[in-house]
């Protein structure tokens, strides 16, 4: 119990630091700014830990590759679904947060699931691209954190997308991430101008859908072509 | 079960390409997109063919560097060779490197699961052969500390238990008795009696060469990666030490 309690410790003081910064000083002008902040930042910290999790997990498996053969891609399935189960503790923080906005459950919350689904989808392509390569490329690890770095700055977590000029709204937007950020909070509070409307359809995020079923392949791809020598390199 | 074919290694060659100096950031490739680098050729496995009836106790031996483990990898499919042909006949445990793959900060129950699983047990047939494992072993006071703290004897005793109390058709060990004290030796002694009552078909490395001959129904020797001698054990062991064959 203490555990489970330890693991939302991060993400709330991620989310007491910005909310403290950005709620009163900047004052983004969004409603419910603290549910707005904290949906982002669950949903980043899933994503950002998964892949930091991943990333040297085939290496460190290195002992137990060379003395068993098994399919490898268990280790990173494994080490991102791990990450996975701390996610879903810290959805039960959000869940507490909407229970005290007094915000009840609707059935289009349904939606959560293919959205949650889809973001899994693009972390784990990212995941098994970033720990392949770690095998043979040491430096993935630095490069990853300027990219872990670009993707929260990048995406309208504490601030409204609004913001951003047209063309680079648009850019953000092509990010898978971006988009399920957006629709879970338009799903779970409502639509409002910084988030962009319902997704009651599909058709609008068929791209980045595209681009995070393309990065699963990918990753899937260089992982099976690498699987064959990890023996000799991890 | 009799006649049958356990393994059957055809042409088999591994190269490893060691590179003089490490390249491994990517960063040396955009510092110096342009620069070749110079490789070490290995060849570990020369054209290695050889094969293992069902049932069969088979010997390898030879010097230190000789091909013997990577060989055994190569037949347990943890590396894939770059030529020829390894046909295997039945279900594998390997026992090599001293260890099946420990991960030093876990408890020994806690490795001995995850081994087990990753090996193909089902977790009731996990459940079934625990204890089995720990008692073989003689580790059941240690059962839930951390392998880190574990001696090389503790733990090569705690791999070779995993081994073989998984079910399986072909044993690969390389050099199990190494480390082990007279008490386990024997044991492990008593234990390949009992796979051979079984009709389990075992590859054994070995340097002991007196093990060797007494256990093992053929053997081969391997230098520089390619096979010297392959047939009796006695005659093997003669082409590979003259002088050992006296002692034995």
């Amino acid at each position: 119990m203490l555990g489970y309690l330890w693991s939302l410790a991060k993400p709330l003081m991620y989310f007491t630091v910005l909310w403290v910064v950005f709620g009163s000083l900047f004052k983004p002008g969004i409603e419910r700014f603290p549910l707005y902040l904290l949906i982002g930042i669950v949903l980043y910290t899933f994503m950002a830990d998964a892949v930091t999790a991943t990333l040297p997990s085939i290496v460190s498996s290195g002992p137990t590759i060379r003395r068993i053969a098994f399919p490898p891609l268990v280790i990173p399935l494994a080490s991102s679904l791990a990450t996975a189960m701390t996610f879903l503790a810290n959805c039960v923080a959000v869940a507490l947060f909407l229970v005290f906005a007094r915000i009840t459950p609707e059935p289009r919350w349904l939606l959560l699931v293919p959205l949650v689904l889809e973001l899994y989808i693009f972390v784990l392509g990212l995941a098994l691209l970033a720990s392949t390569l770690f095998v043979r490329f040491r430096d993935v690890g630095q490069i990853w954190e300027v990219g872990a770095t670009l993707l929260f700055f990048s995406a309208p977590i504490m601030y409204p997308i609004t913001i951003l000029p047209y063309w680079a709204q648009r850019l953000v937007e092509l990010n898978p991430f971006v988009q399920v950020l957006q629709d879970v909070r338009s799903v779970l509070l409502g639509s409002d101008p910084a988030t962009g409307g319902v997704p009651a359809r599909v058709d609008g995020r068929l791209l980045q859908i595209a681009i995070a079923v393309g990065l699963l392949l990918l990753g899937l791809f260089v992982h099976r072509r690498s699987a064959p020598r990890f023996a000799e390199r991890a | 079960m009799n006649g049958g074919v356990a393994i059957e290694a055809v042409g088999v060659s591994k190269t490893f390409w060691i590179p003089h100096e490490q390249r491994a950031r990517l960063k040396e490739y955009f510092a110096h997109p342009f620069k070749r680098v110079a490789y070490e050729r290995n060849d570990a496995l020369r054209d290695v063919t050889f094969s293992v009836a069902e049932g069969e106790f088979f010997g390898i031996v030879g010097p230190n560097g000789s091909g013997k483990s990577t060989l055994l990898k190569v037949l347990a499919g943890i590396y894939r060779s770059d030529r020829g042909m390894v046909r295997i006949g039945g279900r594998i445990s390997p026992f090599i490197e001293l260890g099946v793959g420990f991960n030093p900060e876990f408890t020994a129950r806690t490795n001995v699961e995850i081994n087990g699983l990753l090996i193909g047990l089902t977790r009731k047939q996990l459940a079934e052969r625990f204890d089995a494992i720990i008692e073989f072993a003689g580790l059941e006071r240690f059962v839930d500390q951390q392998l880190k703290n574990f001696s090389s004897g503790m733990l090569l005793r705690l791999a070779f238990s995993v081994a073989i109390q998984v079910p399986f058709d072909i044993l690969l060990v390389d050099e199990a008795l190494a480390v082990g004290d007279a008490d386990f030796q024997q044991k492990c002694l008593q234990t390949f009696d009992d796979l051979r009552e079984a009709g389990k078909t075992v590859v054994l490395v070995s340097h002991d060469l007196g093990v060797v001959s007494s256990f093992c129904d053929r053997a081969l020797l391997l230098e520089n990666g390619t096979v010297h001698a392959l047939g009796d054990p006695g005659d093997v062991i003669e082409t590979y030490r003259p002088e050992a064959v006296v002692t034995a």
